[in-house]
């Protein structure tokens, strides 16, 4: 058949991939401490029909030959871990990491993922945990009659408690970074997994090493730029458009030579 | 019958040739980097023993169009677009070097810079390896320097130096696998300090849509007229078959 046709094909369905990745990232415009995905496209192998500098007589070779290209194809998406705006949220336990570092959640099999967001609650028992309920790690717990709590830009938290004067330290938060973020495993739920690709955990205190520092009372909004986001898909959106007329076109090729011979 | 039929067939298949040429071009409309293949058609004039009015076509790719294309502001330090002519040298599966303007590139685990498409970028010698940073920044002239992890900004170092070419692009062709090389018989490229970079920018691909699309469609007509000829041939031969039974 026309190979025109298998060729567009893979322009389709390489720009529906590149829709799909610009849709998600639109929909998580608002995602506290979400990255935006970027795909990555990449030409297919080229086939010789006739090789370059084959030689047409023992005296001269063809200039050129005809190598035809088979197509496109998404090779993968690659996440942009761009700092997100820190917006002011006032609240306690609302911390944002300014810079570089992940933090740690407990997952419920024993294992741990990691997050940019962070929006933690405390559950019944005073445990600092995710929006999902997952424990923050190294786990930090409150007592009954905390009235505030302070968490430094080091990640040391301290609670007051009625009654006395003084705050008590009773935790530090830490910070996990990886050699190449990209790498990381997304599993939803802004939730991260660490990778072969992405490199063995490194913990460190935020502000130090390298790591960023934790700023309590402010989330980190996505990183999507939404501007960005239309002008790819329009773009997209066009691409896909021209390979589906050149579908259209080797079809009614193929359509005339079959009613025409 | 008539030969015409031959001729007007081989018309109409590399027409088809030049339809794929075509479709990958507008395939990778999008593909970062991507260099539009020329297509064009040679008369192949193969006579036999009769009157000599009936030439073959063929199809062929001349060469790569290395013209560039637009540039996009990305805003990631690891991203580049090379300003004007010049390749950034990779290693390919071979181990060999080989040539893309791709510039989104990646460190992986073990610090190695890589394309997106895993490839190696090459340094002053060999593969650049990155050490753990808080910060990379690829100069204008592929310097990369790197504020190391936990250090402050007074520490700043300069590793490596991404290594780019800029050979006579007339000597350089396309692979089987989409990366520039030279030619065969035409020396490896040496490194050119002249070539710059511009950080934060990827190079979109230089496919003209509106003239790719022509394309297709004016050979969509050309390929009508070879299978309107192939039909009059059939016509022909049809009455010469009629005329020939009625005696």
């Amino acid at each position: 058949m026309h190979a025109a046709l298998w060729v567009s094909k893979t322009g389709l369905s390489a720009q529906d991939k590149a829709l799909t990745t610009i849709s998600n990232n639109l929909a998580n415009v608002n995602t506290t401490g979400f990255k935006r995905d970027r795909a990555v496209f990449e030409d297919l192998l080229y086939q010789t029909q006739r090789q370059p500098g084959g030689l047409t007589s023992q005296n001269t070779e063809l200039p050129s030959g005809l190598q035809l290209g088979t197509g496109v194809r998404v090779v993968g998406t690659q996440k942009e871990f761009t700092q997100g705006n820190l917006q002011v949220s006032e609240q306690p336990l609302d911390i944002a990491v300014s810079g570089r570092g992940f933090f740690q959640v407990l997952m419920p099999d024993g294992s741990i993922s990691y997050t940019r967001d962070g929006q933690f609650h405390l559950n019944s028992e005073g445990v600092v945990v995710t929006a999902s309920g997952n424990p923050l790690e190294p786990q930090i717990q409150l007592q009954d009659s905390t009235t505030s709590v302070t968490i430094g830009k080091d990640g040391t938290v301290t609670a007051t408690v009625a009654g006395q004067t003084t705050p008590v330290n009773i935790g530090n938060i830490t910070l996990t970074d990886f050699i190449n973020p990209a790498g990381l495993e997304s599993i939803g739920n802004n939730l991260f997994k660490e990778t072969g690709a992405s490199g063995a955990p490194v913990e460190g205190t935020p502000g130090l090493d390298g790591f960023g520092s934790t700023e309590q009372g402010m989330i980190e909004s996505s990183n999507v730029e939404v501007v960005e986001e239309l002008v790819n898909m329009i773009t997209t959106q066009r691409a896909y458009e021209m390979n589906s007329k050149v579908v259209s076109t080797a079809d009614s090729m193929l359509q005339y030579i079959s009613s025409n011979l | 019958m008539d030969k015409a039929l031959y001729i007007s067939m081989s018309g109409a298949k590399q027409n088809m040739l030049s339809q794929q040429a075509h479709a990958n071009n507008l395939a990778n409309a999008n593909t970062v980097g991507f260099k539009r293949d020329l297509e064009q058609a040679r008369s192949m004039p193969v006579f036999g023993d009769h009157f000599p009015t009936r030439a073959y076509a063929m199809s062929e790719r001349p060469a790569t169009d290395t013209q560039m294309g637009p540039m996009i502001e990305t805003g990631r330090s690891l991203d580049v677009a090379v300003r004007g002519d010049g390749w950034i040298a990779v290693q390919a599966e071979d181990g060999q070097p080989a040539y893309t303007r791709d510039g989104q590139f990646n460190i992986d685990a073990n610090g190695i810079l890589r394309t997106a498409h895993g490839l190696a970028v090459l340094g002053n010698g060999g593969p650049i390896v990155v050490p753990p940073a808080d910060k990379v920044e690829i100069g204008g002239d592929g310097t990369i320097s790197i504020i190391p992890a936990g250090q402050g900004a007074e520490t700043i170092a300069e590793i490596d130096r991404i290594q780019m070419v800029k050979p006579d692009n007339k000597t350089m062709e396309k692979g089987l696998d989409g990366l520039m090389r030279p030619k065969p018989g035409v020396d490896q490229p040496v490194p050119d300090a002249t070539v710059t970079l511009e950080s934060g920018f990827l190079e979109g691909s230089n496919v003209n849509v509106v003239d790719a699309l022509t394309q297709v469609m004016s050979l969509s007509r050309q390929y009508e007229l070879q299978v309107k000829v192939m039909r009059s041939a059939d016509e022909n031969s049809q009455a010469a078959a009629r005329l020939l039974q009625n005696s």
